[in-house]
């Protein structure tokens, strides 16, 4: 979005590889992913159903955003895109357990869901759910910053919305990363519903302002959360307090750069994005079902977890490390069909 | 002399305010630092001048919900100019200001041509504003904002913000046209009694759309400071706006009917939020209760000034 220019260029290389795609296409399948609500989080799932369109030869994969985050908003979403023959869907819920009485309206009607970047809380029709294991992106954050303080310290843990299911697995995350640690570091204090910038920023200059003395490191693991730290690092110009983030926005990058930020999780949405219209096209075709005794993970929301991968960003391989996260893409989709599927 | 305090609408937000600094400054060591003092005048910038856009539209008796949705659509519509356009920064702003403008006039104009509440009209641009928001940007920001403006959204002098010197121009002008001005008594004429106010030849329809364009030019402004507090142009500035906006004048003594605004009831208003929200981070308070002691303090707030006035007879 840096310009007029590159966007038309990129519209363009898109229809050019969707052509490409059509003319070759595989499958005649319509397959839609659609996000919980507007984020940036969820920008890199336009070019990997780009790319899944081409490089599997499907006829359509679109990426379809509810105007607002809001379930009832998806849920005439997809029943809408259903209307119009779509016949798969790669889904991020906006409501784990709302979503599902729309998710088993598709699957009556023959039309698979796949659960990507957020899963559905099981009992659910969707067919597998492909995402950050959160708890596990917590645990490793917290580790590495209490690696990067030198075992010891007072942290705070900068969470994101309280409503989300995952902010509970995250604080859990935190706290026993924290007690493994036998006293050496203390959690002083978890600063939720950092969500929205503006809330963010005030929240976060407010601990700083009070308590920056006191802390020795922080952890964010929600996305606004991590960008409003890492800014107000930079204008602290305090590089004594560790913070591990979240995600890839440019700011955070850019503090990693310049020494303000330890390092970030990155999570692999573009993967997500890319590995769930694969999946969806197989099934959608009528010849793959899920296997049962596939070795799916077992988390608190569903019996059926992918963990699409996750690593910390730090400046030794600030350069490399999409590298690294499309060789994981990669990794998962190639043995995904043998490893998780029964396909005629 | 106390007396005489107490009469004055905005003594008891006052009084709380007082107190609750004694109370944060006792709880929290660090409450009264340089550093703390500068976060709490910063956040209450944006706050500030949100406040004030309801504040007018409140003024004569309308209200206007696409507060938020226009301090988002401007906040983009500046960051586009500014990143992609490449638009110098003494020409973004302006224009970025005259979009809210012409956001507030076209939310005054439907008003008035259709005879429908300015409730439901800004109700339904506040989708529209946001949708175009979103069309825009579809929800990524736009992050390379000129340093100057950042710089002004960060800088300081010991703990006062720079930031702080546009709402409180915006402030001093706001009171001196409601108390002093023609078309600013209109206003509150209007609001007061609206059948008295066009028997005494005061256009309704210049009132209302009048008071939508300040409400517009208000949150344009308040969407510039945020673009420059946060550092880039976020799609989701003015998504938390909308309860703030009606709290403030409320808290700060505007009459829900129209008629009557407090700039000053609205600043020791919005210097109450701030504080509560600072304290509770402060306090460390259990993220799952801070909603409701938030709701709760200012609800005590809201007494404690009806209280105030009922006790003087100033009800």
């Amino acid at each position: 979005m840096t310009n007029a220019f590159v966007r038309a260029l990129a519209c363009g290389t898109v229809l050019a590889g969707i052509a490409v795609a059509g003319a070759a296409s595989a499958s005649d399948n319509k397959i839609a992913l659609i996000p919980g609500g507007p984020h940036p989080y969820f920008a890199p799932w336009e070019q990997a159903a780009a790319d899944a369109a081409k490089d599997f030869g499907i006829a359509t994969v679109d990426f379809k955003v509810p105007t607002d985050w809001k379930l009832a908003l998806q849920t005439e979403l997809l029943e809408s895109l259903a209307a119009q023959g779509y016949n798969a869907f790669g889904i991020f819920p906006a409501d784990p357990v709302g979503i599902n009485s729309t998710v088993a309206e598709l699957a009556s009607a023959g039309i698979p869901s796949a659960a990507l970047a957020g899963c559905t809380q099981d009992p659910s029709d969707v067919s597998f759910c492909l995402g950050t294991d959160v708890y596990n992106s917590a645990y490793l954050g917290t580790k590495a910053l209490i690696e990067a303080m030198g075992g010891k310290g007072n942290i705070v843990h900068l969470a994101g919305l309280l409503v989300d299911p995952n902010t509970t697995l995250r604080v859990k995350a935190v706290e026993t990363a924290v007690a493994e640690t036998n006293g050496a570091v203390t959690l002083l204090q978890t600063v939720a519903d950092t969500d929205a910038q503006e809330a963010a920023d005030q929240k976060i200059n407010a601990l700083l302002g009070a308590q920056k003395d006191e802390i020795d490191g922080m952890i964010a693991t929600g996305y606004i959360p991590s960008v409003v730290a890492s800014k107000s690092l930079r204008t602290l110009g305090d590089k004594r307090i560790k913070f591990i983030g979240i995600d890839d926005d440019p700011i955070v990058l850019e503090a990693i750069k310049d020494g303000f930020v330890a390092g970030t999780m990155a999570q692999n949405p573009y993967g997500q994005g890319y590995i769930g219209a694969y999946v969806m096209d197989l099934m959608a075709s009528g010849g793959c079902t899920v296997k049962d005794d596939a070795p799916w993970v077992k988390t608190p929301q569903t019996a059926k977890f992918i963990d699409s991968g996750t690593l910390v960003i730090n400046q030794a391989n600030l350069d490399t490390y999409k590298d690294d996260l499309k060789k994981i893409t990669a990794d998962i989709q190639g043995k995904f069909k043998d490893t998780y599927l029964n396909c005629q | 002399m106390l007396r005489r305090l107490l009469l004055v609408e905005w003594s008891g937000l006052l009084a709380a305010i007082v107190l609750g600094s004694i109370a944060l400054t006792f709880l929290a060591p660090n409450f009264l630092t340089e550093f703390n003092i500068y976060v709490m005048l910063r956040s209450f910038c944006v706050a500030l001048l949100v406040g004030f856009a309801q504040m007018v539209t409140l003024g004569v008796g309308q209200m206007n919900i696409s507060v938020g949705a226009l301090g988002g659509l401007v906040a983009i519509s500046l960051g586009g100019m500014l990143e992609v356009l490449g638009f110098p920064l003494v020409l973004a702003v302006p224009l970025a200001i005259l979009i809210g403008a012409l956001g507030g006039l076209i939310n005054g104009v439907l008003t008035v041509r259709t005879g429908i509440n300015g409730f439901i009209i800004t109700l339904a641009t506040a989708s529209a504003f946001t949708g175009i928001n979103l069309g825009i940007t579809e929800s990524i920001p736009f992050y390379n904002m000129p340093a100057t403006l950042v710089a002004f959204g960060e800088q300081r002098f010991y703990a006062f913000p720079y930031l702080l010197i546009a709402p409180l121009i915006v402030a001093a002008v706001l009171g001196v046209f409601f108390a002093r001005t023609v078309p600013g008594r209109q206003l509150l004429a209007f609001g007061g009694n609206p059948t008295a106010a066009r028997l005494s030849g005061i256009s309704s329809e210049r009132v209302i759309v009048l008071a939508h364009v300040l409400s517009g030019t208000l949150a344009a402004i308040a969407a510039v400071l945020a673009v420059a507090q946060l550092g880039s142009a976020q799609p989701t500035i003015g998504t938390d706006w909308l309860l703030l906006s009606f709290a403030a004048p409320i808290i700060g003594g505007a009459a829900l009917t129209g008629g009557y605004i407090s700039v000053l009831g609205t600043m020791f208003a919005v210097v109450l939020i701030a504080l509560i929200e600072n304290g509770m981070v402060l306090a460390k308070v259990d993220p799952y209760w801070v909603q409701f002691l938030l709701g709760a303090l200012i609800l005590t707030a809201v007494w404690l000034n009806r209280w105030r006035a009922v006790r003087t007879g100033t009800d």
